[in-house]
């Protein structure tokens, strides 16, 4: 039943984020082509408003993606389409799991898009030196290659985009448990949720302080920042962020297979 | 085992009581009204039998089971308001039913959208708030279901709507099938009704065979309900 679940959430989803990919890689294509052209004014402004609208449509797709994902686990889930999804015969952790799965496959696939319409936009021999050089001066600062910084980077952006996907599901599942005012409310819990997570996580960047004094300078002073509290404190902030992804997640699926009181 | 059974059910919104100890049996193969004026719980109380709702405090049974994946297997139901999806074609509906539920017989929904001179390729969208109606009970009344729980199928709809929704419903439930029917549109569904509950103030007050009822009152449903709930 999750395969068939997943099936109709993802495409729901990829009916829009679908033509804004397109329009991303279109304009990031004719930016491209049009900047090879030389010595022309107006294919020199053509070139800069084609790539701010290649830009614009990558934000678009990332910001389409998280909101398609949260209004489609309200209308599946609350609206009129829940009196369909809560009496198929599928039990409400599958569909829960469903969700979550075509958030990480689309935010996924969302980050690979925007990559990709990057690459093509401004991929060029000296750009890529400038970056080459760039990454190779931090991935040899932390004492690592440039792929793994760059799977780093991703990892990190990948794992904060699930958290905040995950954070709105759980705000939702907590703002219609009431019986009134249930939009603002789930605003409000999942902004809530979130900024206490985050005070959180300062928290135990503190607790960590305590024992790693590098950390602790980071915290108590103004002097130069130290690479090596930097890296402790990315490492750690993985570590934290998919603890906070599997506690969301488990949290979620609790309250969910709780059940739902729909209007 | 009774089909259907509620004990001692409560249902409460922000503390305050919209259903008061429910106590029922729907046993099987019977067409049962469950009449009520607007407002009285009828709707949460279906809401309630399809885990839609969680329930204050009482149990219900379902085939001897607590609502669930298996429960939903044996009821079909068609709740108040359209929930398709409306960016789906009729042809998407149906490969979704038959994809989700084992007992859809889509060979019956066909027919009876071909009788309907239904467009399968048509998105719902497109279609009259009326036909989404139509095609929701076609698709409810398609399913080889052990109980069909029907929400105010006939409100809102003109008397011609009304005759093929209950025509629809008559010729369509599965043999040994129950069907709960909750209306306060009592004088277009009294003649197919077995049994009746009457539910008032979130209480049943009154639960009986039709017949007896007709018999014992000397008059038709639609006037004891009349007198019942007298304003």
């Amino acid at each position: 039943m999750l395969g068939k679940l997943l099936k109709y959430d993802l495409k729901w989803i990829y009916k829009v984020l679908i033509v804004f990919y397109t329009l991303a890689f279109i304009f990031s294509i004719i930016g491209r082509v049009f900047s090879m052209i030389e010595n022309s004014v107006v294919f020199s402004v053509t070139t800069q408003i084609t790539l701010g609208l290649a830009i614009s449509m990558m934000i678009s797709s990332l910001i389409n993606c998280l909101m398609r994902l949260w209004a489609r686990f309200i209308r599946n889930g609350y609206k009129d389409e829940s009196y369909l999804t809560h009496t198929l015969p599928v039990k409400k952790k599958t569909i829960y799991a469903s969700k979550v799965l075509t958030a990480f496959i689309s935010i996924f696939t969302t980050t690979i898009v925007i990559v990709a319409c990057l690459f093509i936009c401004y991929y060029s021999k000296s750009n890529m030196q400038i970056l080459k050089s760039l990454l190779e001066l931090a991935a040899s600062t932390y004492n690592t290659t440039v792929l793994k910084l760059l799977l780093l980077v991703f990892f990190v952006v990948f794992l904060e985009m699930m958290f905040v996907v995950l954070i709105g599901y759980v705000g939702i599942i907590l703002g219609h448990k009431s019986n009134q005012n249930k939009m603002i409310k789930t605003i409000i819990i999942s902004f809530a949720l979130y900024f206490l997570t985050q005070a959180f996580t300062l928290g135990c960047i503190y607790i960590f302080g305590l024992f790693n004094s590098n950390v602790m300078n980071l915290i108590n002073t103004t002097d130069i920042v130290d690479i090596d509290a930097i890296r402790d404190i990315m490492y750690m902030g993985i570590g934290i962020y998919t603890l906070y992804i599997i506690f969301y997640y488990i949290l979620g699926k609790k309250q969910f297979e709780k059940g739902v009181n729909i209007d | 085992m009774e089909l259907l059974e509620c004990k001692h059910l409560y249902k409460e919104f922000d503390n305050k009581p919209i259903l008061k100890d429910i106590n029922l049996s729907i046993p099987k193969g019977k067409i049962i009204g469950l009449l009520g004026k607007n407002g009285t719980g009828k709707s949460t109380l279906i809401k309630l039998f399809n885990d839609l709702l969680i329930p204050t405090s009482g149990e219900i049974l379902i085939n001897g089971e607590k609502p669930g994946i298996k429960s939903k297997e044996l009821i079909s139901y068609l709740p108040e308001r359209t929930y398709l999806d409306k960016e789906m074609t009729i042809k998407q509906v149906i490969h979704y039913f038959e994809e989700f539920y084992q007992n859809f017989d889509t060979q019956k929904a066909k027919k009876l959208l071909k009788d309907l001179n239904l467009d399968i390729n048509k998105k719902i969208s497109k279609m009259s708030k009326g036909m989404q109606e139509k095609l929701q009970l076609i698709l409810v009344m398609s399913r080889d279901a052990k109980l069909y729980i029907l929400d105010e199928p006939l409100g809102g709809v003109d008397p011609a709507t009304r005759d093929y929704i209950l025509d629809t419903i008559l010729s369509n439930f599965s043999e040994g099938a129950s069907v709960i029917i909750s209306t306060h549109l009592i004088s277009d569904i009294e003649r197919i009704l077995d049994e009746v509950i009457f539910i008032d103030k979130g209480q049943i007050v009154l639960t009986s065979s039709a017949d007896e009822l007709r018999n014992k009152e000397k008059s038709s449903i639609d006037e004891i309900f009349r007198r019942y709930f007298k304003c």
